[in-house]
């Protein structure tokens, strides 16, 4: 009897047991390392100085540039999370319609996030360039004078955002194939109760869908703070420092100062700041995501259709 | 219960020992008798090959070491970086930001000292300079570059214009390309909008300053008067559109002849040959009242020796191999040599396209760049590179003054 | 489900338009690379190519190992997929369908481990591999994905929650243990959500290069993606070998896509919600 409550109670770890284990041996070494080196001047090679806070308080006392990344990063991530979302949940809509060559669509929209990100860049600083670029080339044939998208610094982080849009087809892909999992049926009796698209779109898609929307809206918080690779291919950072984002900042401070320890502290804010975020929209989650695995057993019948 | 549970547990854990048992071996620096070195290069594509024939060249005539050749193109230093952070740097490495590194790289100069006399001078004596920080050698020089005036004939032709030659000032470029842009659809001129700090110092060397005094004090020096002057032509030139300022270094603008000059290293002369663009190359313009000739950063490349390598002298003997007269010799093309017997012996300097570069490294001696001089370098060239680009960037262009001014704090 | 005519149409211009952006970078990606260089640079840019250099693709395959390298990512691509799907799902199926004590706070620490940049734990993180031995070998690449990834977990639970209780307390009132009722009854529910989670790390894997960048070191050991951005140098970039390889390493995820398209479609027949 005890030993089956035991196998009752271990069962669930049994199941995070990997997770546990990886995390214990590759990550949270690391992890720890990351913090202790917070607290020091840690060069890349030679003395490595305990400073306590020192990096932090310096962070936020003599380092404009701190805010400033912040601060760009922030827009970045408030005009790219939500205009990402949105396009992804559009354009798998688009292609769950039962259309004629809807399938040769999917395949293109996924193409672009299947391009490596150093070959997207080097494809877009092309395009945007506005010397010989061929964005601004065809602007000119209709009569359009284009913007220097990669040295006005008003335009630079539009192309950033265009550039970056091009990887959407992730996102769709998980939207798609969550929507994929509903059934027929509640669509055909929306439709009978006369229901139109936007109607049943809002009514039924999207609440059922909630859970990977909450998944895509805290990666895309997350990665829009990370961004780093393509910003530092595209813009460098600049013009005038206008894209200088915060995980460029941090990578810099690391790799091209050397200075490991300022660099995890950099981190390690980076890390409070975003987690805040995510800790925010998870509270908020409980009021507008909804699991079909938490539905009281009397109203499930309601709003569950299929099986 | 759990028993298929515990079957995946251990098919995931067998797979992981499996896994670890065929990389484990792997790890030894010395098997077979071999003395295993490491060697990292920044070259590229078929740069990478003709230093791959060269490196299995020394590996079939010594039974005791085998080198192999590691390639990171432009994420050199990331890998450097997080090489020596972890303290598993490449025992010999291609280096040139000895500011940055030095503490983690051996000092060469008693293995220099013990070759003799004749080992050192043979090489360009200027170079060494380029290869040592705080009083010792870290490298040995294997190749270099100054930066010299390339220009376009057919261009120049076009538009009826006389080629730039060696006693050129700014204002006869000035002239020059004042009449291209006018009569032909290309730019006279280009510089970079954003030009990396450290090469752009040979500007202010050229009209008599600097961006630091020896201590690597700024102020009075980045805004003085003659730095200024350097800023302010640059950026007239560009408001006068007679003179453009490209995005990137300026090669795929003169590759695509949209502009008729610029300033580059040889780096570029591979690319422009295969092009088969109709191009010359001419020492940099003077400026008219410094009363001086023209002065050239140098960008050198040298092979340093990591500080933990188990296996020194082996490392030597490699990099002994790597800056001697066949390998000179062999990576013509892809690098200036920098061994006088090596130079005479080519012809080098009766070849128009390659000489230029050895005469404004004649010019250039006696400077040492301001990465030298400064501490934390990489940092205060950020911001420089900032002010600078906040001078040449069309949608800004600062007055000089009051860039240059928020340069120094 | 019916449509009119009308919508149909404006679905149609909707699609290609999004068809257009999606395509045009890409079309002109693909034109350039049978250009040479320097009409690649060209201004005013042009679409054709004057002549069209086939042998562009032929040449950027010959001037590196990239037979071995595509032999190291199909091996690193296979080996993750294969382990980052079994462990990840065991993970979520564990946090998604059962109570247990400090659920949420291991949960959060899952969340947190994807939070922090890459940038400060890669020099740790190789101290260690390199006291495993396992530097410029596969097994950093592959190993930890066998214990489960942060983003995977996440998503598999997210698709997880979704499925009403009824499943797994009919199966239990039949005496079936939990290992059983993952495995037989959630594993083909979930066949959609495993085939999309392999399919997307499987382009995730495929196109990293900071990985390879930092744990590899010969180029017996490179894969693509690091072969492609080593054609990258300091002061020049052979651009068209590396588009050419660009357009080459796009075929093998579009057709796993093609190919997976069929499964994910699939799911609609047992559709569960």
């Amino acid at each position: 009897m005890k030993k089956k409550k035991f196998l009752k109670t271990a069962t669930p770890y049994f199941f995070i047991l990997p997770w546990i284990i990886g995390f214990l041996v590759f990550t949270f070494g690391p992890l720890l390392l990351s913090l202790i080196m917070s607290f020091f001047d840690w060069p890349l090679t030679g003395e490595k100085v305990f400073v306590g806070l020192g990096n932090y308080i310096e962070m936020f006392t003599q380092d404009d540039q701190v805010l400033k990344s912040l601060g760009i990063s922030l827009r970045y991530a408030a005009i790219f999370v939500p205009l990402n979302l949105i396009l992804a949940l559009f354009l798998a809509m688009l292609i769950t319609q039962p259309l004629r060559g809807v399938k040769v669509y999917r395949a293109i929209f996924y193409i672009p996030a299947a391009i490596s990100s150093v070959a997207i860049s080097i494809i877009w600083s092309w395009i945007l360039n506005s010397d010989y670029g061929v964005l601004n080339y065809l602007l000119s044939l209709i009569g359009i004078e284009g913007p220097d998208w990669l040295v006005d610094p008003a335009w630079a982080i539009f192309a950033v955002i265009l550039a970056s849009a091009f990887g959407v087809g992730t996102m769709m892909l998980i939207f798609y194939t969550d929507m994929k999992n509903i059934s027929t049926e509640i669509y055909e009796a929306a439709s009978i109760d006369g229901a139109g698209p936007a109607r049943k779109f809002f009514s039924i898609t999207l609440p059922i869908i909630t859970p990977t929307l909450l998944f895509n809206l805290i990666t895309s918080i997350i990665s829009s703070f990370q961004q780093v690779t393509l910003v530092m291919l595209l813009t460098g950072g600049g013009p005038l420092q206008s894209t200088y984002f915060y995980g460029l900042m941090t990578y810099n401070n690391a790799f091209k100062h050397h200075k490991m320890g300022y660099a995890s502290a950099n981190a390690w804010v980076m890390f409070i700041i975003i987690l805040l975020l995510t800790a925010l929209v998870f509270k908020s989650s409980s009021a507008w995501v909804f699991y079909e695995s938490e539905v009281k057993a009397d109203n499930k019948k309601k709003k569950r259709g299929g099986k | 219960m759990k028993r298929k549970l515990a079957v995946v547990c251990i098919m995931m854990l067998s797979a992981t020992t499996i896994l670890s048992g065929c990389g484990g071996s792997s790890d030894d620096s010395s098997s077979g008798g071999k003395t295993k070195i490491r060697f990292a290069t920044w070259d590229v594509a078929e740069d990478v090959d003709k230093q791959q024939e060269l490196v299995d060249k020394f590996n079939e005539e010594h039974d005791d070491i085998e080198v192999t050749l590691e390639a990171y193109g432009s994420d050199f230093d990331t890998k450097i970086s997080a090489g020596m952070g972890s303290g598993d740097t490449p025992d010999v490495m291609y280096m040139w930001n000895y500011p940055a590194y030095y503490d983690g790289l051996e000092p060469l100069d008693d293995y220099i000292a013990e070759e003799g006399d004749e080992y050192k001078s043979n090489f360009y004596n200027t170079l060494w300079d380029y290869n040592m920080m705080d009083g010792s050698t870290y490298g040995i020089p294997v190749g270099f570059t100054t930066h010299c005036l390339f220009y376009n004939k057919d261009i120049f032709d076009e538009a009826g214009v006389e080629y730039p030659t060696a006693d050129w000032t700014w204002d006869d470029l000035q002239a020059a390309a004042k009449t291209i842009s006018e009569k032909t659809d290309a730019k006279g001129f280009s510089f970079q909008m954003k030009p990396d700090p450290y090469d752009f110092e040979m500007y202010l060397w050229s009209n008599g300053t600097s961006y630091c005094d020896e201590n690597g004090e700024m102020d009075g020096y980045i805004n003085s008067e003659e730095s200024q002057e350097v800023f302010q032509m640059f950026q007239d030139m560009e408001k006068d559109e007679y003179a453009t300022s490209t995005e990137g270094d300026g090669t795929d603008e003169f590759r695509a002849g949209s502009t008729a000059m610029y300033v580059y290293g040889s780096w570029a002369i591979n690319t422009l040959n295969e092009d088969g663009v109709n191009y010359g190359v001419t020492t940099i313009p003077a400026f008219a009242d410094a009363g001086q000739d023209s002065v050239s950063i140098l960008s050198s490349s040298g092979l340093s020796m990591s500080k933990d390598s188990e296996h020194k002298d082996a490392a030597w003997e490699f990099i002994k191999y790597w800056t001697n007269e066949e390998c000179n010799k062999a990576r013509i093309g892809t690098e200036l040599p920098v061994l006088n017997t090596v130079v005479e012996s080519e012809g080098i300097m009766e070849q128009e396209e390659y000489a230029p570069f050895y005469t404004m490294l004649e010019q250039s001696q006696g400077h040492t760049p301001a990465s030298f001089l400064i501490d934390s370098w990489s940092e205060v060239a950020e911001n420089l590179q900032l002010s600078f680009e906040q001078i040449f960037n069309p949608s800004s262009l600062q007055p000089v003054d009051k860039a240059l001014e928020s340069a120094v704090q | 489900m019916k449509m009119s005519k009308k919508s149909k149409v404006v679905l149609y211009i909707l699609l290609t338009i999004v068809a257009v952006y999606f395509l045009a970078p890409f079309l002109y990606m693909l034109l350039t690379t049978f250009k040479t260089e320097g009409e690649a640079i060209a201004y005013p840019p042009s679409l054709f190519p004057k002549e069209w250099h086939f042998e562009n693709y032929s040449e950027a395959w010959a001037s590196q190992p990239f037979g071995t390298y595509f032999l190291n990512s199909v091996i690193v691509t296979v080996m993750t997929t294969l382990g980052t799907v079994l462990s990840s799902s065991l993970v979520a199926y564990g946090f998604a369908r059962f109570k247990f004590k400090g659920k949420n706070i291991l949960f959060m620490i899952l969340l947190a481990t994807m939070m922090i940049p890459w940038d400060v734990t890669m020099i740790p993180q190789y101290m260690e591999f390199n006291l495993f031995g396992w530097i410029n070998t596969l097994l950093p690449l592959i190993v930890p994905t066998w214990f489960g990834s942060a983003y995977n977990i996440f998503l598999m639970r997210q698709f997880l929650m979704g499925i009403p209780k009824d499943y797994e307390e009919a199966a239990r009132l039949d005496g079936a243990n939990s290992f059983q009722i993952y495995w037989k009854i959630f594993m083909p529910i979930l066949k959609p959500c495993l085939i999309m989670v392999g399919v997307l790390n499987m382009l995730t894997v495929w196109n990293d290069y900071l990985g390879p960048l930092i744990f590899l070191q010969d180029r017996t050991k490179y894969t693509l993606a690091l072969g492609l951005a080593s054609f990258k140098g300091v002061h020049t970039t052979a651009i068209i070998p590396m588009l050419c390889i660009t357009v080459v390493m796009i075929i093998p995820p579009i057709l796993v896509f093609i190919f997976a398209q069929k499964y994910i479609v699939e799911g609609t027949s047992g559709s569960i919600k």
